[in-house]
């Protein structure tokens, strides 16, 4: 099938290799036509005005919190909260979360792998309450090393990725969820990377919060969601003040309004929310199967590929086992950043650099690495456009 | 036959061939010249892509004037970061501090003599942020961040 068609960015680039996807996806024509559709026939401000406009604006808003919730398996759609993206989430837990049940000495569990988005609002945390900061280590091939005797009844949370957007491995995170609930921590799950690749379960996981971007999962930027166990969210105070997370105001002291409204303060991007919902509804059409088939064949011929080419190390997982679609490498005696402009000039683009994970870098002794990242969408032709940039980029710095 | 082509020449040379990377004698020795010898030495990093830079410059104070008169660096980088840390020797050898500190981005550019994109700016500052805030550090003035450059 060619999903390429779906894509106007495609069709106005036709020449671009785009393996860059773990960035940010390319948006569906369905995802555009409904940012459209929403400003042409239904803006108005939600949950506020009396008229029929501000009507149609909020049901189609809060159709694709439901969508949201279904999409993840939440019990109720009022456990997904609407952010800015999922570097806000992860903010908005530690700070109204962390700051109210957290206090100095008690343990956040995160690992190696995590983005910088799943590291500083911690690290924040540790400065202003002095929580203190533990660390998974990793294997070889990237994947968490866990014994139990690193949660302890210090542990309070434990936050980690479900995808390496670095290395692209896939994480064990099951026995580690099952340990934390053992000793009463609560657990977050950063599925930036994981939603896009697999279907999620919340239920199943047993997640007490999971965050996500919508920018990643083929929805326009400026919309992230965090789900949260309802009985948790009730319990946190809000985040953000001023309208729409209130119920009542009085000049000396407010009341919150419930949950998902006290955390949502100001005017959402309604636009982008409203159209996220055509982006689940078209990665649902499409199926995780066949996402899952489409991205394991290039991922494993890019892998076959790759290893062919003497000077190119892989970083993190050599093989498929627990792998997404994401493969890290550096070159013997050539900058990532070199790579990527070499490549640039054929259209094609990848990410060179640390990845928002420095910790990471600094623990396999890297200053970056390049990374290409494949979608659905891509072709074996492009995985060969990739191959033969390679070649040519070492060429040019060895000849 | 490489179809690539992603420097100018003069960008590729320096970067494969530099004339002044880790040739500083970090002892201090006295160099050629007389009158008062001051040494800086200054490291920067640009952190979003692990380039580092490190300069060592000798400067000889002759009538209040302090010349710039051996220089090096060391480091790791790109192709652009590591070519101008090396051009860069060619013109600030012979300069003094005030002149060094006024050698402005558009000047750089120009000695690079390549369209630096907005993506790669930072990586053809490093060496000179590292140089103006060596001298600056010595100055015990404030020294300079990105945002100085504008980029
Ligand atoms: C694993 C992971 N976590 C968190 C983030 C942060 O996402 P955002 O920048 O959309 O908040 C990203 C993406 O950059 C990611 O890949």
């Amino acid at each position: 099938m060619n999903f390429r068609q779906d894509f106007p960015i495609f069709i106005t680039n036709p020449n671009l290799v785009y393996l860059d996807s773990a960035a940010t996806s390319q948006k569906p024509k369905v995802v555009l036509e409904a940012l459209r559709y929403y400003y042409e026939n239904e803006n108005a401000n939600i949950h506020r005005s009396a008229h029929f406009l501000a009507e149609k604006a909020t049901v189609a808003y809060e159709a694709t919190r439901q969508t949201v919730a279904d999409f993840i398996g939440a019990k109720h759609k009022h456990e997904i909260i609407f952010t800015r993206n999922a570097t806000e989430s992860i903010n908005l837990v530690a700070r109204s979360w962390g700051e109210t049940f957290l206090k100095a000495g008690d343990e956040v569990l995160l690992s190696k792998l995590e983005h910088h988005s799943n590291l500083i609002p911690w690290l924040q945390l540790k400065e202003k309450i002095g929580i203190e900061i533990k660390y998974l280590d990793i294997d070889e091939s990237g994947q968490l090393i866990f014994d139990e005797s690193q949660i302890t009844e210090k542990t309070k949370l434990v936050s980690l990725t479900g995808m390496s957007n670095s290395l692209g491995v896939i994480t064990h995170l099951k026995p580690i969820i099952t340990k934390a609930h053992e000793v009463g921590a609560k657990v977050l799950i950063d599925a930036c990377q994981m939603a896009v690749h697999s279907p999620i379960d919340v239920q199943e996981l047993d997640a007490d919060f999971l965050v996500f971007s919508a920018h990643k999962l083929y929805g326009p930027t400026g919309v992230g969601v965090l789900y949260g166990k309802s009985d948790l969210l009730e319990k946190m105070p809000p985040f953000l003040g001023g309208g729409e997370m209130i119920q009542q105001v009085f000049e000396d002291r407010f009341i919150a309004g419930d949950i998902p409204n006290k955390f949502e303060a100001g005017t959402p991007n309604i636009a982008g929310v409203t159209a996220f919902k055509a982006a689940i509804e078209y990665l649902n059409s499409v199926g995780f199967e066949t996402i899952q088939k489409q991205e394991k064949a290039l991922t494993e011929y890019a892998l076959e590929k790759l290893k062919a080419l003497p000077y190119l190390k892989l970083i993190g997982p050599q093989g498929m086992k627990n792998r997404g679609s994401i493969i890290s490498f550096t070159i013997d005696g050539v900058h990532p950043h070199d790579i990527a402009e070499g490549l640039s000039q054929k259209q094609i683009c990848i990410r060179a650099g640390h990845h928002c994970t420095q910790p990471l870098m600094d623990y396999l002794e890297l200053p970056a690495t390049a990374r290409a990242s494949f979608a659905f969408y891509n072709e074996v032709e492009e995985v060969d456009k990739l191959v033969k940039g390679l070649e040519e980029v070492y060429e040019y710095f060895n000849q | 036959m490489c179809t690539m082509d992603i420097y100018a020449q003069n960008i590729l040379d320096r970067y494969k061939k530099p004339f002044y990377k880790d040739k500083f004698n970090l002892s201090g020795k006295r160099v050629a010249g007389s009158g008062k010898l001051n040494l800086v030495i200054h490291k920067e990093a640009n952190h979003s892509c692990g380039d580092v830079v490190e300069v060592g410059m000798k400067f000889v104070e002759t009538q209040n004037l302090a010349s710039l008169q051996v220089y090096s660096f060391s480091g790791n980088g790109c192709a652009i970061s590591m070519a101008s840390a090396d051009m860069l020797g060619d013109v600030i050898v012979g300069m003094n501090m005030e002149d060094i500190l006024n050698f402005s981005k558009d000047e750089l550019y120009e000695v690079l003599g390549i369209e630096i994109s907005v993506r790669r700016s930072k990586c053809a500052l490093l060496p000179l942020l590292a140089i103006q805030n060596g001298v600056l550090g010595h100055q015990k003035e404030a020294l300079k961040s990105w945002k100085d450059y504008h980029i």
